[in-house]
């Protein structure tokens, strides 16, 4: 327990806003934005403005759970309504991460490669860096690590720059929207909200707040912290997309994958900002693949009652060494097996987020509206006239990206 | 009217709940808690029918079982029930909440609560912590029962008996048993200050609450400085004053220092005047010196002094002190002259003049030094205590080891919580 509430609480200290920005920002996230830009050029940048509203509503109500409570959401859900809620949804959680972790997994070996290294040594050593990191390393080498990680996520934005972007343009297609009856215009913009906004991310965020024990005095000042993280984290898509959009759409260029991007960026923009993308894409993938697997592991132990703590051994945790190691290793292994159903667990992982997300979203809405938990901290009536009508686009768009991720349109 | 043998809380919540003639009254929603002897047990069942409670007092119960819950009443003569603050309801209150385990010093979870008829009560006997709970209220029990038995291993039972759990809500407090609170008396404050960490901030105030003062100062050191402040604030001004009054001056002062300008002097001047004295002192200085690290309770004496006297003085002067490994030596206007370990002045010769065993080449510091140079001095030079003097050498306090291992290593308790 020591070593991982330090390692956390160092994450906190930070601003509960930057390390979201940084992880929301992950693998997954990054390839879309990637994709988006090298098909339709700026024109999908303006998306990034609603959802943007739509993260900072929804956050906003989760950070103030956080302060007002001093529970996670994981607690509360168990709390209020009962064990199968929390049992479900913390399988839901579990499957969607083991996703996430396996595309985490998937971003560090294709940057890997991209740099010229083989993914059959680089996978096992990044999979056994984390967990050494974390279960036998030094909390202040800890420490330096993620602060250099979290550094690095501007080296999208330096490269955005230095794509040298018209940006009367950009501005142009930011602040005004523009909506193209294109099925994969369509499927790519409720992609970005979808990746942005996670079930997994309302947990973390509140989580953290918790941890951070900000008063209920100060809680205007952490309202600010979360509205400057949920701009942060869109200043970062808007830049892979400018980038990829400047570079790479003019030329015609197509990509799947964030790795591919950074290799197709290098004949025109040159070596620079192939190395500034792909190592952001690994410093991405590996800090998403070190928290994602160990918030997991704490979420599920703490709504079943189950000992948790990285210092202890697995005959005292087993469930969370258990949940812990089998992530990381078999996230690991599924990367490096040839054919291995890559496609098939993401696909999974994006549906089960996207069918969990209205189901977090409603108890978020109900719990914060609760005043025995909230006290007068509840919703105010306009705010939840707000609120509810983020949620229900939200979990609408969410639920059609998944239907169109099941069955593609051609 | 009675319940024979034992049973879940899980398996008669929603079962039907019928009246003489065997028409089904309603469904049951909860269970009323009232404290009973020796054990908490149940005073009433609440019944949901048609989206309304209805109140069924255990006397009007006649069959109380996993199979059949009946009364002796019929559906009109109930009452309709408003849910009140101040009842305890089994489900709403306990099931899925946290508790502490007492006996395994563990912040665990309500997954399940046993009852056992005692003397035609039902009362609460323990709660289930363990997988088991978990599966028999998603239905899985058995058939996880199953599944072990075919793996050849056995579904472990996880209860913790009513006389261990100690709550951490205090509407649980009226039916709570004060053996648990003992029990975590006995705990190692570094224990208590872990569980503390474990659970919610108001939880963690809970749960100080029932230590004692002795405990609490204890605990409360332990703890890390947000955390410190916050639960000093949520007590009462003359609880908090006391256990202030227990610790040791600095790190009472470092308490203090976290708590806002105002809330800080109530409490100092609820602290004994000679103990605030003290705190005062050391509340003038930066957090990251020598001068905030330093305790102003120290051993000195003049130099002209025998050794016999001198140890007859520690006996008596020691009592209140922590930990204590040297004498050191000051001159009339309280000038730092010398100093003598303990070692020194037991090998030493009774007769003989302080000032003879003493050292007079002494590292010492300026409370402005800053902490990590103390702490090398420390280290560099070996010692347990380092002296702090001011600029014309009169002796302000020290720095002993403890206080530089945990700028160096906070205690895990200090560093933070669970949780993401």
């Amino acid at each position: 327990m020591k070593r991982w509430k330090s390692f956390l609480l160092f994450l906190t200290v930070m601003g509960p806003g930057i390390i979201t920005a940084n992880i929301d920002n992950d693998a997954s996230g990054i390839t879309t934005y990637s994709v988006a830009g090298a098909r339709f050029g700026y024109e999908l940048l303006w998306t990034l403005i609603p959802t943007t509203v739509a993260l900072v509503v929804i956050q906003e109500m989760v950070g103030r759970m956080g302060v007002i409570t001093g529970k996670g959401l994981a607690d509360l859900i168990r709390e209020n309504y009962g064990v199968k809620a929390a049992f479900y949804m913390m399988l839901g959680l579990f499957i969607a991460n083991f996703g996430n972790t396996v595309a985490d997994f998937a971003g560090w070996a294709a940057s890997m490669e991209t740099l010229g290294m083989s993914k059959y040594i680089m996978v096992p050593i990044g999979a056994l860096a984390i967990w050494m990191l974390v279960a036998k390393g030094s909390y202040r080498f800890v420490e330096k690590v993620l602060l250099l990680a979290c550094l690095i996520f501007i080296g999208y934005i330096i490269s955005g720059i230095m794509a040298k972007p018209d940006w009367g343009a950009v501005a142009k297609s930011t602040f005004l929207p523009h909506v193209k009856w294109d099925a994969e215009y369509i499927y790519l913009s409720i992609g970005i909200i979808g990746t942005t906004i996670t079930p997994w991310m309302q947990f973390y965020l509140q989580s953290s707040i918790a941890e951070k024990g900000i008063k209920k005095e100060d809680y205007k000042a952490s309202r600010l912290d979360v509205i400057i993280g949920c701009s942060i984290t869109d200043i970062i898509s808007f830049f892979i997309i400018v980038t990829c959009a400047t570079i790479l759409f003019p030329n015609g260029i197509r990509v799947n994958e964030a790795s591919e991007a950074a290799l197709a960026l290098r004949p025109f923009a040159g070596d620079y900002a192939y190395l500034l993308f792909a190592v952001s894409l690994a410093n991405a993938s590996i800090l998403g693949a070190i928290i994602v697997p160990l918030a997991t592991a704490y979420y599920i132990c703490e709504a079943m009652g189950w000992e948790a703590g990285i210092d202890k051994s697995f005959k005292e945790a087993p469930q969370f060494m258990g949940i812990y190691t089998m992530m990381i290793v078999a996230g690991a292994v599924v990367v490096l097996i040839p054919n291995a159903p890559l496609v098939f667990l993401m696909v999974l992982s994006a549906v089960v987020n996207g069918l969990m997300l209205p189901f977090v979203l409603v108890f978020v809405i109900l719990l914060i509206n609760n005043s025995k938990i909230m006290g007068e901290y509840v919703n105010t009536k306009s705010y939840n006239v707000i609120s509810w009508s983020t949620v229900v686009v939200v979990a609408t768009l969410t639920v059609l990206f998944v239907l169109a991720t099941v069955f593609p349109i051609a | 009217m009675a319940l024979f043998g034992e049973l879940f809380l899980s398996e008669i919540i929603k079962k039907p709940i019928f009246d003489p003639k065997g028409e089904i009254i309603g469904r049951v929603k909860d269970v009323m808690v009232v404290k009973g002897d020796p054990l908490p047990k149940i005073s009433a069942v609440i019944v949901q029918r048609k989206g309304q409670h209805y109140l069924i007092k255990w006397t009007a119960i006649n069959i109380f079982n996993k199979r059949i819950i009946s009364s002796f009443l019929y559906a009109d003569a109930f009452e309709q029930y408003a849910q009140g603050e101040d009842d305890l309801l089994a489900v709403r209150d306990i099931l899925d909440k946290q508790i502490v385990d007492a006996n395994g010093a563990k912040v665990v979870r309500v997954n399940d609560i046993r009852l056992e008829g005692y003397n035609g009560t039902a009362v609460l006997i323990a709660v289930d912590v363990g997988m088991r709970g978990i599966l028999r209220r998603l239905g899985a029990e058995q058939s996880s029962e199953k599944v072990m038995k075919f793996m050849k291993a056995q579904l472990p039972h996880n209860l913790i008996s009513w006389n261990y759990m100690q709550p951490l809500r205090p509407e649980l407090k009226s039916i709570a048993l004060t053996v648990p609170r003992q029990m975590l008396s006995e705990l190692h404050p570094a224990d208590i200050a872990d569980l503390i960490n474990q659970v919610s901030r108001e939880e963690g105030a809970q749960l100080f609450k029932d230590l004692d003062i002795e405990t609490a100062a204890d605990a409360l050191s332990e703890l890390m400085p947000e955390r410190q402040a916050e639960i000093i604030n949520s007590i009462d001004t003359e609880k908090a004053a006391d256990i202030l009054e227990e610790m040791q001056p600095d790190e009472a002062a470092d308490v203090l220092s976290d708590l806002p300008t105002e809330r800080a002097k109530e409490i100092l001047e609820a602290i004994d005047k000679e103990e605030a004295e003290d705190i005062q002192e050391l509340l003038g200085h930066e957090e990251d010196t020598a001068g905030g690290l330093m305790t102003n309770i120290f051993i000195a004496y003049p130099s002209d002094i025998s050794i016999a006297a001198a140890i007859g003085r520690f006996k008596k002067d020691a009592e209140e002190l922590e930990s204590v490994y040297y004498i050191y030596v000051v001159d009339e206007s309280e000038k730092l002259v010398g100093v003598a370990s303990l070692r020194d002045i037991i090998m030493a010769d009774p007769h003989a003049p302080l000032s003879e065993v003493m050292k007079t080449k002494i590292k010492s510091v300026t409370p402005d030094t800053n902490d990590m140079v103390v702490a090398e001095i420390i280290s560099k030079y070996n010692l347990v205590a380092l002296p702090v003097v001011d600029t014309d050498n009169v002796l302000l306090g020290i720095v002993s080891v403890d206080d530089v291992i945990d700028i160096i290593l906070p205690p895990s308790a200090k560093r933070g919580r669970r949780k993401v």
